[in-house]
């Protein structure tokens, strides 16, 4: 009788956790989605991806240290599990049972018809983050996110100074790199 | 590009994801989250056999040396095999301790390195094995006294032993440059980077170029 209740209390919090850990994905999945765009070419590996990010957020869901923003805390397990795999360390990867091939995240128009929308630009961007390499990639992408220097500084483990200094010169590659590509469009 | 054209182009998109970016929680529902099992582990066991290996050989080898004190080579060549042996338990013992440090929700430079030392793991055991080379007639010596219970040291022609002893003397300082050179910190010469590969293979290769990139990007 006690273990019956015992048990049926466990599964109600495991539940509870699980609804409050979708919801908690629900509201930062743009972040997951950006990290797994820029470090995945290959939409099979953004699933695989998708998959392992969410799996390293879950085991780390119970010792979440409220010092640091849920946001800061997603962007270094997501963009350490994004670098891993992009390395192709397979040994850290973490193995499910199975898992179907829908994948996590779910544009709403077609995939194509979003491609024909997205600006230009937007691509010019995209295609300029993926270049680089994987902790400028990292930079980049927080940059972007209109992160402070000190929660990039935090979230990367560099110094302000440092992030400052990188930024500068990324946005420099940048700048030329779209004006390179503007020009050849122009010819 | 103006000032404001990224961060107009980036609201845009940001805007644009707002709008079409669903979450298929149902997929989620599906992963079996509580049965994940980390591959990690398995790097952590295999590391720990090491260190459980390296302690036995160890002990092994101190009583070795306790019970041939009086006999100098055998206690000398136990006591060579004794330090490489407590190189190699250490490098074991620092892996163990990067693998359980490995937090991803720790800063992306600080996981990052310690993800890379433990895939450049093999590098330290090829540096030990070329360290050993001008004292190989330790394990000779004491592998032969160990399995076969004979003292070959004693069927040695002195003269040979001299030659031996004083060639591989000065072997050593050579080795000990050359051996310092082997890091990602020179990976920039090309003969460091081919001797690596080709000593280590590409996987450790890898790793030390990445350790070379952060040190880059924390500079």
């Amino acid at each position: 009788m006690w273990k019956a209740q015992d048990n049926h209390l466990r599964t109600k919090m495991q539940t509870t956790k699980k609804e409050r850990f979708i919801g908690l994905i629900d509201e930062h999945k743009k972040i997951i989605y950006k990290i797994v765009n820029s470090y995945c070419a290959n939409p099979a590996d953004r699933k695989d991806l998708e998959q392992e990010i969410i799996i390293q957020l879950w085991d780390a869901f119970d010792k979440y240290n409220p010092e640091f923003k849920y946001s800061t805390w997603m962007y270094r397990i997501a963009l350490n599990t994004a670098i891993s795999y992009y390395r192709k360390e397979k040994k850290w990867h973490t193995k499910t049972d199975s898992f179907d091939n829908a994948t996590i995240f779910h544009l709403r128009t077609e995939e194509t018809e979003h491609r024909e929308q997205m600006n230009k630009k937007v691509e010019m961007l995209q295609h300029f983050i993926q270049s680089l390499n994987e902790l400028n990639k990292a930079l980049m992408l927080l940059y972007l996110e209109e992160k402070s220097h000190s929660e990039i500084a935090e979230i990367l483990g560099i110094s302000k100074t440092n992030v400052a200094t990188k930024i500068g010169r990324i946005k420099l590659k940048l700048k030329n790199e779209f004006l390179k590509n503007l020009n050849y469009e122009t010819e | 590009m103006k000032p404001n054209e990224l961060n107009e182009i980036l609201s845009a998109y940001d805007a644009k994801l707002d709008r079409i970016l669903s979450l298929n929680s149902a997929s989620i529902q599906k992963i079996n989250l509580q049965k994940t099992k980390k591959k990690t582990q398995t790097v952590l066991i295999f590391r720990s056999i090491e260190v459980v290996t390296f302690s036995a050989l160890l002990l092994f080898l101190g009583s070795y040396i306790a019970n041939h004190w009086f006999s100098t080579h055998l206690a000398v060549s136990g006591g060579i095999l004794f330090v490489f042996t407590l190189i190699a338990l250490i490098g074991s013992i620092g892996q163990v301790t990067l693998l359980n440090q490995i937090d991803y929700s720790k800063p992306v430079v600080e996981i990052r390195k310690k993800i890379e030392r433990v895939n450049a793991h093999v590098l330290l055991f090829v540096k030990l094995l070329f360290l050993s080379g001008p004292v190989w007639w330790a394990y000779s010596l004491v592998a032969i006294d160990v399995f076969l219970d004979t003292d070959l040291y004693v069927h040695l022609d002195p003269d040979f032993v001299q030659r031996y002893l004083i060639i591989n003397g000065v072997l050593i300082f050579p080795l000990l440059w050359f051996l310092n050179k082997l890091s990602f910190k020179n990976l920039h010469l090309k003969w460091v980077r081919t001797i690596i590969s080709w000593v280590t293979g590409t996987k450790t290769q890898q790793a030390l170029t990445s350790l070379k990139q952060i040190e880059e990007f924390e500079n």
